[in-house]
């Protein structure tokens, strides 16, 4: 298993790169975890993936998952810290020069590029999460299910995420 | 009057254990407490906040170290986010041990199966969000769809790929400066 200090620097750098609110997790975490790494099969991935949105933290308590199984719960709390490190430091880095931050348009600029590309890469990690652990017709169902609550409803992914699970559970999905 | 460190802490620890929902919903219990309620900042502050937050990480918590640092500086920033993310780190924590010892039980392997499409499903709906706001100029586009074949088809880096991406629009905004 990682060291504690392997996993600070890894989940350090993916901090670095944490642009477009936490979704770009998906595919980073995705590819560092499940085919990189091999700490947690891609089932594992998607279930930690439920699992963090049962808190009513970020998506990135996925990270915390993450490490936890990489190495138990100082692995989890490593994981935490050095994942939140970089955009914690850059807020209060703003934060206290706030006032002087005239060339903001530029980062806006660069930040603004990047986005729609977070929206390419998130896509193709449904696509290819889906094209691997989809099989069933039934499975097929309930993502379209699931894309209309979530779409349409206010419902928040909490409530939905517990349906499914009750649903799966009272029906006996084998 | 200055607010106390404990006070930051318990504000953002009740706000980190009660804000179901995630993202804007917590942003929107944050801006409650701290604008309506508690008067510790005005609305406009809270809107730079809530656009500086953008920029790296998730905003809810860049938000929540906005808050705390305005109040009370370094410590003010440090505090607010340890006590935003500990309920999370605890709860998550608990349910990764307990995931981990019993995943086994058929029961529970059912219960996940049924989630299993729906996190898909979750994935999916953020990326059209996101793409409604910010996917909107033709470049935009091409740059969404370079990013989705790469990493779908040709299985190129997704670093890599936000690296060209950031460059790329880096060029443009320089290059539309320089020629104003």
């Amino acid at each position: 298993m990682a060291t504690i200090f392997e996993l600070a620097w890894i989940f350090f750098k993916i901090g670095l790169i944490f642009v477009g609110g936490g979704y770009v997790l998906i595919p980073l975490l995705h590819r560092i975890m499940v085919e990189q790494f091999h700490w947690l099969t891609l089932k594992e991935f998607l279930d930690g993936v439920a699992l963090s949105q049962l808190t009513p933290g970020p998506l990135a308590m996925l990270a915390t998952f993450t490490g936890y199984r990489a190495g138990g719960f100082m692995g989890g709390l490593v994981a935490t810290v050095f994942i939140f490190l970089p955009c914690t430091a850059l807020m209060l880095f703003l934060s206290s020069h706030y006032e002087k931050l005239r060339n903001m348009e530029l980062i806006k600029a660069v930040l603004d590029g990047i986005l729609p590309s977070v929206v390419g890469l998130v896509a193709a990690a449904a696509y290819s999460l889906g094209k691997t652990s989809l099989i069933s017709t039934r499975d097929y169902l309930l993502l379209v299910a699931g894309f209309l609550v979530l779409q349409f409803t206010r419902l928040s992914p909490m409530v939905v995420i517990l349906g499914a699970g009750a649903v799966g559970f009272f029906f006996h999905f084998a | 009057m200055q607010v106390s460190i404990w006070e930051i802490f318990r504000t953002f620890f009740y706000v980190g254990a009660t804000g179901f929902g995630g993202g804007m919903a917590i942003v929107s219990l944050t801006e409650r407490v701290c604008v309506h309620e508690k008067r510790w900042l005005g609305l406009e502050e809270f809107m730079h906040g809530l656009a500086f937050g953008q920029i790296l990480g998730p905003f809810s918590l860049n938000t929540t170290v906005f808050v705390g640092y305005y109040l009370r500086g370094v410590a003010g920033g440090v505090t607010a986010c340890v006590g935003f993310i500990a309920p999370s780190f605890f709860l998550i924590s608990l349910l990764s041990g307990l995931y981990f010892q019993f995943h086994e039980l058929p029961q529970l392997q059912s219960a996940l199966k049924g989630t299993n499409p729906v996190v898909i499903a979750l994935i999916l709906v953020a990326a059209a969000s996101m793409a409604r706001s910010k996917v909107k100029r033709p470049n935009d586009w091409l740059v969404a769809l370079l990013s989705f074949v790469a990493a779908a088809f040709f299985n190129v880096n997704t670093l890599l790929i936000l690296v060209l991406a950031g460059l790329w629009s880096f060029g443009r905004g320089y290059y539309r400066r320089e020629h104003r």
